[in-house]
């Protein structure tokens, strides 16, 4: 070690140094003072700020989400970024893949939030995240012939909880009865017949299922009018003290003929022929926000992780691995006793790091929670700003905010300035 | 300046319809490519100029003007400033805020760099501006032009404590609902007049297989409008303008009434398009979107709100203003149907003397012209609250009609009681109304509840 | 010893549904940036009633109109040169002050020279929202607000603790010898510094700057506070497009991407120095 004359070592130091006590630390000091004043910096309310960072429930709705983004955001990053480690280990194009992983470090939060925005769309149509779920959801259940179709309120028809719909008197042999269904979207009728009132038998029960709506209005509501079109595919149950009796569905124009089993019993058009078409998970809802904010935050930190854990990895001794696999452990066993234990420090440097970058999310959340749900998304980092400027600020209250979010971090801090000691002492 | 982003495409899509396009149509969307000296050939209306107007020599001067637009609004605003910048040598800058202007220019006197001009969009910002000690009187330029130019409401609007603080720049008409020609016809029924008429056209509608009514709920100014329009044609213009100062409690039988009213609509998951819990996750341009976007089966029929939702049709759809898109007034829930406007102000930032400068008198003074208006109004998509300015300066019929609606309510018109509120009750996510009324949206049984919670809040921001 | 046609069919399996696996995973992590690369080249009349991914089957949708409206767009053009002129000054500075107080820290000595590291070292954590309000005032005090420099300063002091910390640790490493070898020629520290460890210096300076430069590049919030909103830089200026009354997506898909260029040239680039500073900085 050299001893350097003072000049020297001023001269090397100094410029840093002023920096960073003018524009970090002076902040702290500064905040420090003015959270104890009121909002327009004169009346001093003690803690009376750091009371309202508890009570006020804007404040404690972000300090509630920070503490979702600490426990939830890392973790779910870290696995992740393991598990593409793990996985990219023996593959031929892992560089390629981890490249494609990593890249949205280098994208900027506002271009994230932007992404994002349009991923988490809700119409199935336009966002893609609701365009998948749609898609596994349509593959695994059958869309209903008529989905939204409503009986018309007070029209001899209700509807039951699950959305079957039921006529309200019971029919007996003979008749044909009319069962009209409104809220059909012109398009979907564009290539239907049209309905025609059903031939009434002798011993049977028989009827029409129409849309009773006349394109371009004008028809009578409960009469086939001209133009009216029929609903086909309905399978129309006749029910006799709960349980289904017989049962039938409308050919294409409309009509449908029960059995002699249907006398006296009451005609239900099941729910499956109107369940309403799946339109995707409300991602930007009120209770889905954080997590759907959480999962872009995964999206850019995920890369980071994998290639600090694959770089931890790397230096993990091949030999142990094998030996433990020759003594016949598979794979996961490898993963879980093995691999994973070596990889502790690493793991615990990376959860660290992002907890720390965790608490800043501010641009994410700005821009991809809609205006209503703002409130359900905001974190203490979004708070601190709008409370901070503007007509009805509080900056006693924002640097209040500021110094709790500094505390966060301290335990933080205590953990690197040990290590840093414990290396200097090598 | 720079060449508008927006107008360019407007040119193209002027290309798209110009077959097809009745007068009206073709002249609403060409206004907007159309960027020197619109207003000349636009109107102005001869001899009823208002006051003339001799600005002074300002040459090396320059200011900053700041204001929430963006694209086509933006430089509509600045083809108007580009007279002010010839007639007086000053240069104008323009700054967009980004939504929240407040905490913009709260953030900008922090730093000591104010804009010399900000256009405000709600009366009680200006309010708090004017309280913290922010602006500078409109100067006697301005107040020459103003008496000249405005009627008493419009002026009144931009004082605060007997001092005239504010230039209403830009009007809005916020009583039109808009629908899909298409659906209407469809569904074989009219423009309806009034509000029974209006939740019994809904109901056909939803017959016929469209959702009827779209809501932007997730932008609660959207909703505080619904609930303005109501409440002045319900309770009338004595109550509304009580309850907008807060002399009645938010608890009133009145309020009552409209959310009850209110929740007619609101209460029926088929008259809202994707229901309930649709409505709050759609934002304002989705609401206008979503009922135009598609014209041979629209996912929705009707979308209420101001005369700019024009803009947002003509920029994101297909659908031609004046034939696909139409609109009417807001139904009568009394006797009468409401008016309710909104608007833009123009107020002089100087928080450290509370004095204008020569440059910003002269701005202020020169907004308040007709001259202003006119090139304004025929760059399109602009409502003036200027009386003198006529209506030949609008570029098209649409607009023209909006305009007179506007004029011609007279004394009877209200501003958006939100915009006159305190920002933290009026015009703030997540508190205030636009939380309540997106609370009602939710769940619109719950009118007591509202009721408290709205009092309650009222109460705080009001400071009572 | 002889694996069993079994265990080869299972291994086998097993390497190809990994395979599979982590196909799915790529195009899951490149669709939403896919999906704004393509949203930038549509009509935003076509965006308001379909998805990006209908141009696979009608690629006539496509068109660059977006881009040429944007690059004649003044405001939008001018704040990728604002962004440029804070980035690189910012970037530079850091890089300077940086290293000259990780050579001091590491090389020379002075009282207390261990504690005023862990002192920066622990700086390292402090939220940047921290300092809005207090420099809000400063910078009001000193002139510097909505100033090209106050930014880069405010991003300079924000970047030293990590550059410090990184380069100290790599300066570190240089063998005394060489440094005493110099120092015997006569070198004065000045010398030695830019002569020795600085080239010596040249991975952990370079991974350094990377991430400096796309610290700020990408930075919105301090832009937003301390930055000239009339020639905002491109975070801020994208940010100002965000209207409540207008979607504006015409405008922010290709800005947004736009605005990612350089960061993803960069990374593509100098991906190798970027994984070697982080690799430094993590250890932290």
């Amino acid at each position: 070690m050299f001893r350097g004359r003072p000049w020297i070592v001023a001269s090397f130091l100094l410029p840093a140094l002023l920096l960073l006590g003018a524009l970090v630390v002076y902040p702290i000091i500064f905040s420090l003072y003015r959270s104890l004043f009121d909002a327009s910096g004169d009346g001093f309310v003690g803690f009376g700020n750091y009371q309202s960072l508890f009570t006020d429930p804007a404040i404690r709705k972000a300090l509630q989400n920070n503490l979702i983004w600490i426990a939830v955001a890392p973790a779910v990053a870290t696995g992740l970024g393991l598990i593409f480690a793990v996985l990219t280990e023996r593959i031929r194009w892992a560089t390629a893949f981890k490249l494609l992983i990593f890249m949205p470090m280098a994208i900027s939060m506002l271009a994230a939030g932007i992404i994002f925005r349009l991923v988490y769309e809700a119409d199935p149509d336009r966002g893609v995240a609701n365009a998948v779920a749609v898609s596994v959801h349509d593959t695994f259940s059958e869309g209903a012939p008529w989905p939204g179709a409503h009986p018309r309120p007070d029209d001899g028809m209700s509807e039951e909880p699950d959305g079957a719909i039921v006529l309200d008197q019971a029919v007996s042999a003979g008749d044909s009865v009319l069962l009209p269904l409104v809220r059909v979207a012109p398009p979907a009728v564009a290539d239907a017949e049209q309905a025609v009132p059903a031939a009434s038998s002798s011993d049977g029960v028989t009827g029409t299922v129409w849309l009773d709506f006349t394109q371009g209005g004008g028809g009578e509501p409960g009469v086939i009018d001209d133009g009216e079109k029929a609903l086909a595919g309905i399978t129309v149950q006749a029910v006799q003290d709960g349980s289904v009796v017989a049962s039938a569905t409308t050919q294409a124009d409309g009509t449908f003929s029960l059995p002699a089993e249907a006398d006296g019993a009451q005609l239900r058009l099941a729910a499956s022929n109107f369940a309403a078409s799946y339109n995707g998970v409300d991602w930007l809802g009120p209770s889905l926000v954080t997590p759907a904010i959480i999962g872009s935050y995964v999206w850019m930190w995920a890369g980071f992780a994998m290639v600090l854990i694959a770089a931890g990895l790397a230096g993990v001794p091949r030999e142990i691995m094998e030996a433990a696999r020759v003594d016949g452990a598979n794979e996961w066993q490898v993963f879980r006793r093995i691999t994973v234990p070596l990889l502790a420090p690493v793991l615990g440097v990376v959860m660290v790091t992002l907890m720390i970058n965790v608490l800043k999310v501010f641009d994410l959340v700005l821009i991809i929670a809609p205006g209503s749900v703002q409130p359900d998304a905001n974190v203490l980092a979004l708070q601190l700003y709008t409370v901070s400027f503007g007509a009805g600020s509080n900056q006693g209250l924002g640097s209040a905010i500021a110094i709790f979010l500094l505390l966060l971090v301290i335990p933080v801090m205590i953990v690197n300035v040990r290590r840093l000691r414990k290396e200097a002492q090598r | 300046m720079n060449s508008a982003i927006r107008s360019s495409r407007r040119t193209r899509h002027l290309g798209q319809i110009a077959a097809v396009a009745t007068a009206a149509a073709l002249v609403l969307t060409a206004c907007g490519s159309d960027d020197s000296g619109g207003g000349s050939g636009g109107g102005g209306g001869g001899g009823d100029n208002g006051a003339s107007l001799d600005l002074p020599d300002l040459s090396g001067e320059t200011l900053e003007v700041a204001a929430v637009w963006t694209g086509a609004e933006q430089s509509n605003f600045m083809a108007a400033i580009a007279d002010f910048e010839e007639q007086t040598g000053a240069k104008v800058s323009f700054v967009p805020t980004g939504d929240n202007l407040s905490t913009f220019i709260g953030q900008k006197i922090d730093g000591g760099a104010a804009p010399d001009v900000a256009i405000v969009a709600q009366v009680g910002v200006v309010h708090e501006f004017a309280d913290k000690g922010w602006l500078a009187p409109v100067g006697a330029l301005a107040e020459e032009q103003l008496a000249e130019n405005y009627d008493a409401g419009w002026r009144d609007l931009g004082a605060y404590e007997g001092e005239q603080y504010g230039v209403y720049v830009k009007a809005a008409n916020k009583s039109l609902v808009w629908y899909n020609n298409t659906a209407f016809t469809n569904a074989g029924v009219e423009p309806p007049t009034t509000w029974d008429e209006f939740v019994a056209t809904a109901g056909t509608v939803s017959d016929s297989g469209v959702d009827p009514v779209s809501v932007g709920g997730a932008d609660g100014w959207t909703l505080t409008d619904w609930f303005e329009n109501i409440y002045l044609s319900q309770a009338g213009p004595e109550l509304y303008d009580q309850l907008a100062a807060h002399e009645i409690p938010w608890t009133d039988e009145s309020v009552t009434e409209a959310l009850t009213t209110l929740g007619e609509l609101f209460g029926q998951e088929r008259l809202l398009a994707g229901g309930s819990a649709g409505a709050l996750r759609t934002d304002f341009p989705t609401s206008v979107t979503q009922t135009f976007a598609d014209l041979e089966a629209p996912s929705a029929a009707m979308v209420y709100e101001g005369d700019f939702v024009a803009s947002v049709i003509s920029d994101s759809t297909d659908a031609v203003v004046g034939e696909d898109a139409l609109v009417f007034p807001f139904p009568a829930v009394g006797d009468d149907s409401p008016v309710v406007s909104g608007g833009d102000v123009a107020v002089a930032l100087s928080p450290d003397t509370g004095e204008a400068t020569e440059a910003q008198e002269a701005l202020m003074a020169f907004l308040a012209s007709t001259d202003a208006a006119a090139t304004w109004a025929g760059q399109g998509g602009f409502l003036s609250p200027n009386k003198a300015l006529g209506f030949d300066a609008y570029p098209d019929d649409v607009q023209r009609e909006i305009a007179e609606a506007l004029i011609s309510a007279g004394d009877d018109f209200r501003f958006d009681m939100s915009d006159l509120a305190p920002a933290a009750f009026g015009g703030t996510t997540g508190q205030g109304m636009w939380q309540a009324l997106q609370d009602f949206l939710r769940d619109p049984e719950d009118i007591e509840g509202v009721q408290e919670y709205l009092e309650s809040q009222a109460a705080a921001a009001y400071g009572d | 010893m002889k694996t069993s046609v079994a265990s080869r069919i299972a291994s086998f399996a097993s390497g190809g549904l990994v395979r599979a696996v982590l196909i799915v995973l790529a195009l899951l992590w490149l669709m939403p940036t896919a999906g704004l690369l393509l949203s930038s080249f549509r009509d935003p009349r076509d965006m308001a009633s379909s998805g990006w991914w209908t141009v696979f089957t009608d690629p006539g949708q496509l068109t660059g109109a977006n881009y040429t409206e944007i690059l004649q767009n003044d405001a939008i053009t001018g704040s990728l040169w604002t962004t440029a002129l804070i980035t690189v000054p910012a970037t530079l500075l850091v890089l300077v002050l940086g290293a000259m107080a990780a050579y001091a820290f590491a090389w020379l000595d002075f009282p207390g020279r261990d504690w005023w590291f862990i002192g920066v070292v622990a700086l390292l954590v402090v939220p940047i929202q921290v300092a809005l309000i207090p420099v809000a005032r400063l910078f009001n005090t000193l002139g510097l607000f909505e100033t090209t420099f106050g930014v880069v300063i405010f991003h300079a002091a924000f970047g030293l603790p990590f550059a410090i910390f990184l380069l100290r640790n790599f300066f570190a490493e240089i063998p005394r010898e060489l440094l005493e070898a110099a120092r015997l020629d006569g070198a004065g520290e000045l010398r030695l510094f830019t002569r020795v460890v600085l080239p010596l210096g040249g991975p952990a300076i370079a991974a350094l700057a990377i991430f400096q430069f796309m610290w700020v590049w990408n930075d919105m919030l301090v832009a937003l506070v301390f930055a000239d909103p009339s020639s905002p830089p491109m975070t801020v200026a994208l940010q100002q497009q965000m209207r409540q009354f207008d979607s504006n997506i015409d405008v922010l898909a290709p800005g947004a991407f736009l605005s990612m260029l350089v960061p993803l040239a960069i990374f593509f680039a100098f991906q190798k120095q970027f994984v070697a500073g982080m690799m430094g900085g993590a250890v932290k």
